[in-house]
């Protein structure tokens, strides 16, 4: 006889790891913890320009100036992967094709755009690095962004691979829209990075 | 001839006052171009699955028509944003965009990019619908999703180069790359 104790800390050791990991993350901002942190990354910052991607990004305009349309170009993919995603999760679009092959097929190409997306950001990052720093929404697109990955890799994608008849309609729209808000966030507060430095 | 003209009607767009009330906000201006490179991820996010379904890239177990119909209403609002917002940018900034060289090549290619999907989609039409549900469309259709495909790749690259001012007016001395340009002042004083 299988122990219901056991089967249901299995069966919630998901809920409980992201619980945990939220109550991390409160105490680490609600505490100097998160100042002394950003502190410390200076330094590493700092580094980061001295990387042969930030003495490109920086000696070469060009070179940043093409890196940064393939980001963009990256950008409309993982979009566009987003979009056919979730509307088919909010019956908007694609309602007479079974959602599991849209969404098997379209997380391919947002792995591929948000592989494309982090690299040609890194390198971007590097150029810029002492400048974007000090500014409040490269931090806020930091998160975004973490918060973004978290959610695809560790909550949409592992919930979605249920059958997806047995998830209530309301929580697979739930998630289309969350997902649709936070890559919206992720590509607004990249984009005001620009304004913000300039 | 026609780089007078075109710096002529930019000079005067420029002297307009909600022109200026757009470059001199602030926000007005961050907002709108803001809007104008995200809607990239709808437009040209939508025409990238369309033209990698052509190409036997994504979703090949859906009939390629199917995709392009779906995605047809989604692409043409996310262009027709980018379209307005895009207009009030040139608006705003008339004399520097008629005189920048990847705002030209820019527009040359959206042209370019128009009249391939105009071709594009008289051909998937026109074409028999048994390839409909083929891995991969005909040859002229994919040949016409790989032109699209380049073509606005060269819009974005080139909409991002306008605000760099490798080859602005007073920068380079190329007679060819200053009329490409339209920069009449320069070419007048040589």
């Amino acid at each position: 006889m299988s122990n219901p104790a056991s089967a249901s800390t299995v069966t919630y050791s998901k809920t409980i790891t992201v619980g945990v990991l939220l109550a991390l993350l409160m105490i680490f901002s609600f505490t100097d913890l998160r100042h002394d942190t950003w502190l410390k990354l200076y330094e590493f910052f700092l580094w980061l320009e001295t990387t042969p991607f930030g003495v490109i990004g920086k000696t070469w305009g060009a070179a940043f100036a093409i890196v940064e349309a393939f980001h963009l170009l990256a950008m409309a993919l993982l979009g566009g992967a987003v979009i056919v995603s979730d509307a088919r999760l909010l019956g908007w679009l694609f309602v007479d094709v079974p959602a599991r092959d849209i969404l098997d097929r379209t997380h391919k190409v947002f792995v591929i755009g948000l592989i494309v997306v982090l690299s040609t950001g890194v390198f971007m990052a590097c150029g810029v690095a002492g400048k974007i720093y000090w500014l409040p929404v490269f931090w806020y697109k930091m998160l975004a962004l973490a918060t973004g990955i978290f959610f695809v890799f560790f909550i949409r994608r592992p919930l979605l691979r249920h059958p997806l008849d047995e998830i209530h309609p309301l929580v697979l729209r739930l998630i289309a829209v969350s997902s649709m808000l936070l890559w919206l966030t992720v590509a607004a507060t990249g984009r005001w990075i620009g304004f913000a430095g300039s | 001839m026609i780089n007078e003209l075109l710096l002529q009607f930019a000079h005067w767009l420029e002297a307009q006052q909600y022109s200026q009330m757009l470059v001199s906000g602030y926000y007005s201006w961050n907002w709108l171009e803001a809007t104008h490179v995200l809607t990239l991820m709808i437009s040209i996010g939508s025409l990238f699955i369309i033209d990698f379904r052509m190409l036997g890239w994504v979703l090949p177990n859906v009939p390629a028509t199917t995709i392009a119909d779906r995605l047809h209403k989604p692409m043409i609002t996310g262009f027709v944003i980018m379209f307005i917002t895009g207009i009030l940018l040139v608006y705003a900034k008339p004399v520097e965009n008629v005189q920048s060289l990847w705002f030209r090549i820019k527009m040359l290619l959206l042209l370019l990019a128009f009249v391939n999907a105009w071709i594009f989609n008289a051909k998937m039409r026109a074409a028999d619908g048994s390839w409909d549900a083929d891995r991969v469309a005909p040859k002229p259709l994919r040949t016409g999703a790989i032109i699209s495909l380049c073509l606005w790749c060269g819009v974005v690259a080139m909409g991002r180069f306008i605000p760099y001012d490798w080859v602005d007016c007073d920068k380079v001395s190329n007679t060819t790359l200053l009329w490409a340009a339209g920069c009449v002042e320069q070419l007048n004083a040589i």
